[in-house]
């Protein structure tokens, strides 16, 4: 997106600040050496330790041919199917010229750390008129900047006072954040303008936010079936279910409705009463999950709607009662494509790189819904990894970078933030092991399980990528670092609430 | 900065804009500015002026036209126009001409809808008021699919509609998806839709995605059970049967999620899987295996059928494979 006329604008920032300094560097070096002459391709057979193989025997044939059956009946899904796929293969294959490398004996190219780091310190600097649509999404701009910057190892203090001087005058006196100044509060707007303050993570940034004006806001978007409209006079959707759910739990909110809330007349006390029930009649006959009732299963529903139940409790109880596992394991199974190796957000859809975070986001939720009750604070009894981890990390490291910096949906495609963001944090959820612990943070018990989550590293022998291209890990409910989300609700947990008639809220007495 | 447009007009004298504040004036540069056009730049300030005062007014309404043409992205102009609508008691046909109009010209132009995420124009919402469903409302939306035939918006508008005016057995709503699956077998949103116009809940019942679904009485296990089959769709698998695996995809599915025995089909789904070296769907494996693990003396067949999956016709699902076949162990 920051790509003017075909021109970067040179917004970089010199290495010697980068916290990963050493690892970049060494990287730098490395692309340097194989650069020139592009030795590390996979059709030169040389690897990055110098030994000689053949592409075949470094890259399983899954990834390098058409699946083994071919429907003789050719539709439109066909024909996009199959270009996308031959557009995908010399990308995997590492023989597509605008793969800059080097590629590792797996045959997978390095991550461009360098160049993702500049396109999206790019992406927070000024764009010209023809932007003008981007006008509701600037919160969303600077989430997936942030965001993204983190998942690369930067440290994003250096524009803490930016982020704060552009999110103030987008919050509304009557609750909740729009997409600009003057504009109606949004879920969307609200959870990103959250989520970047919370990756800052000073208390100024925290106090920024009218957490009583929020909660009344909450309560006039609560529906009397359950879910919440995004924004006042708005539709009601999965997007907004989990936006509230993330903005409750981490400002550590009251439960109550407030007073006025008109949902109080279908019989609700609670701001996530009837919530689950709403995303359970959100299953579609596939087994996948849609964005409201009725409507065809997707893939970033799917992980709106887990992870908004795995906020709401533990996933062995809430997903478990809520969804029929059995259905929803076989689609989210099959949205996994080989070749390609990428998910697709729909049956009969293409891959698309955000459906890494998307899709991928929704495995290590359903992996701790099938491992039950944590037993002690270490990696529990586990049913394991799912889906492929190989084909997601090939597909994101060979197809989904743009040579120019950036990550993209598919090659050909231009990148933009949004799957600069969503490609890797899909890349650092595939990059860890995510399961949930029985100890929590929080002093009550206010949606204490999704304060519960640990990770580890996968194994490197069986990685695909090289250690200097793992990322942050990222919390797989909250999509921002462990810390930052821990550090958020605590922060507010040791803020008094006051309720509208300015009395403390009992229930929130330490 | 301004245009004039407002600035210059006696019908604008009244207001006083309100101009952006984009937070610089603390010190600090905002991130992800726009240099907005100066014409935007003026008009978006007097709509926060109207807008504050919640002016229902014959010039606001112009006003949100004038910003919707040069961004109709803006979700806020979008829902303070459905609100003065209203207040004036516009004629709502009117506008849905209007609407249309502009909703096929975004269509087409795909930035509105990629700039991903971000909220979409709804401007649908004020429909719900209506007394009947507008005449050309299905002309309309077969437009929108000709262009793009599995638009997530288009589809969930479309489901909107069949509930709101309960078309769920009308002969038009019944051929339009049949022509688009004719068209093209594998559009998933057109089976869904049919899928929701054959079984969807009714009349006053919850909406849901399947059957029992959200409802307290039922376990997770038992949603999707239903009284009837499609018997349309049995016929027309057996039609498009051979060489067409995605007559066993949808087949399969509605047949699971009807929570209906899939031994019926052993045979249909078996036509596809001759030997272990000729196979015509993966589906239909999967199938098998779903129909060999119901039985418990088949278990060695399911897992033969899961192992074929995982090794030679579905290896990147071969996790979920092994998966199963633990699961028919335990």
């Amino acid at each position: 997106m920051p790509t003017v006329a075909g021109k970067r604008r040179k917004v970089r920032f010199p290495l010697a600040h980068l916290k990963t300094a050493p690892l970049a560097t060494q990287h730098q070096q490395q692309q340097q050496r194989h650069k020139p002459k592009r030795p590390g391709k996979p059709s030169t057979g040389e690897s990055l330790s110098g030994k000689m193989a053949s592409p075949a025997r470094r890259i399983p044939a899954l990834f390098t041919q058409p699946p083994p059956i071919r429907d003789p009946l050719v539709t439109e899904t066909i024909d996009l199917q199959d270009a996308t796929m031959n557009k995908c293969l010399p990308f995997l294959k590492g023989v597509a010229d605008s793969q800059p490398g080097p590629f590792n004996a797996c045959g997978v190219p390095a991550l461009q750390r360098d160049d993702h780091i500049a396109y999206l310190y790019d992406s927070l600097e000024d764009y010209p008129a023809g932007f003008v649509a981007m006008d509701a999404s600037r919160p969303w701009m600077v989430y997936w900047a942030l965001a993204g910057l983190t998942l690369l190892g930067e440290s994003v203090s250096r524009v803490n006072q930016r982020v704060m001087t552009s999110l103030r005058p987008m919050q509304n006196r009557t609750g909740g954040f729009g997409g600009g100044h003057g504009q109606t509060s949004h879920l969307a707007s609200s959870y990103a303008a959250i989520l970047s303050l919370a990756m800052v993570g000073t208390p100024d940034a925290f106090a920024l936010v009218d957490r009583q004006a929020m909660w009344r806001w909450l309560g006039r978007l609560k529906q009397a079936d359950g879910g919440f409209r995004v924004c006042e006079g708005g539709e009601e959707d999965v997007r907004g279910a989990y936006c509230a759910t993330v903005i409750i739990s981490l400002l550590d909110l009251p439960l109550a409705l407030p007073p006025d809330s008109a949902a109080r007349e279908a019989g609700f006390e609670n701001l996530t009463d009837g919530l689950a029930e709403y995303l359970s009649r959100c299953q579609s006959f596939e087994g996948g999950i849609s964005g409201s009732p009725g409507v065809e299963a997707h893939g970033a529903y799917a992980f709106c709607a887990l992870a908004c139940l795995a906020i709401l409790g533990p996933p062995e109880q809430t997903i478990a009662r809520h969804m029929n596992l059995p259905l929803l394991l076989s689609w989210l199974s099959a949205r996994q494509y080989a070749p390609e190796g990428g998910f697709s957000g729909r049956t009969n859809k293409l891959v698309d790189g955000c459906y890494s975070h998307w899709v991928g986001g929704c495995w290590p939720l359903l992996q701790s819904a099938l491992d039950g009750k944590p037993q002690a604070d270490k990696p529990p009894t586990t049913v394991g990894s799912l889906f492929s981890r190989e084909g997601l990390a090939r597909y994101i490291l060979s197809c989904c970078q743009h040579p120019v910096g950036g990550l993209r949906d598919k090659p050909g495609k231009h990148a933009d933030s949004y799957h600069t963001c969503y490609v890797l944090t899909g890349l650092s959820a595939t990059q860890h092991v995510h399961y949930r612990t029985d100890s929590s943070p929080c002093s009550h018990k206010n949606f204490a399980a999704a304060f519960s989550w640990q990770f580890t590293p996968t194994n490197p022998e069986e990685d695909v990528f090289e250690k200097y291209d793992r990322l942050t890990a990222f919390h797989p409910l909250f999509v921002v670092p462990h810390d930052a989300a821990r550090k958020m609700r605590l922060w507010f947990e040791g803020e008094p609430f006051a309720n509208d008639q300015g009395e403390f809220d009992p229930g929130f007495a330490p | 900065m301004d245009s004039g447009k407002y600035a210059n007009d006696p019908e604008w004298a009244s207001i006083t804009p309100i101009p952006l504040d984009d937070g610089s004036e603390s010190g600090a540069m905002p991130l992800a500015t726009i240099a907005y056009p100066s014409d935007y730049l003026e008009a978006t300030s007097y709509l926060r002026a109207v807008m504050a005062a919640n002016e229902m007014s014959e010039r606001a309404l112009k006003l949100t036209k004038d910003v919707i043409s040069m961004n109709p992205a803006h979700y806020t102009v979008w829902i303070y126009r459905a609100k003065i609508l209203f207040a004036l008691d516009k004629d709502l046909f009117e506008e849905l001409e209007w609407l249309n109009g502009v909703s096929l010209k975004y269509l087409k132009n795909y930035q509105i809808w990629s700039v991903s995420q971000a909220p979409p124009p709804s401007p649908h919402g004020f429909k719900c008021t209506l007394p009947h469903p507008p005449p050309k409302e299905l002309d309309f939306l077969m437009e929108m699919l000709a262009e793009d035939s599995k638009n997530y918006h288009v589809w969930t508008y479309r489901h909107w509609l069949v509930r709101h005016f309960a078309l769920w057995d009308t002969p038009r709503e019944v051929e339009d998806i049949n022509s688009l699956i004719k068209l093209d077998v594998r559009n998933n949103s057109a089976w869904n839709h049919r899928y929701m116009l054959k079984f969807g809940p009714r009349q006053d019942a919850p909406d849901a995605g399947m059957a029992n679904a959200g409802n307290a009485a039922f376990s997770t296990g038992e949603t999707g059970v239903l009284p009837v089959i499609d018997e349309d769709l049995v016929d027309d698998a057996y039609h498009q049967g051979a060489g067409e695996s995605e007559s066993v995809v949808v087949c399969a599915g509605v047949f699971r999620a009807a929570g209906r025995d899939l031994r019926e089909w052993e045979e249909f789904a078996g036509k596809f899987v001759v030997s272990p070296d000729e196979v015509k769907s993966s589906h239909a494996i999967e199938w098998l295996a779903d129909v060999y693990s119901q039985d418990g003396e088949k278990g060695a067949r399911a897992v033969e059928m899961l192992t074929l999956l995982g090794e030679k016709y579905d290896p990147i699902r071969k996790n979920y494979w092994d998966y199963r076949i633990q699961q028919i162990a335990v």
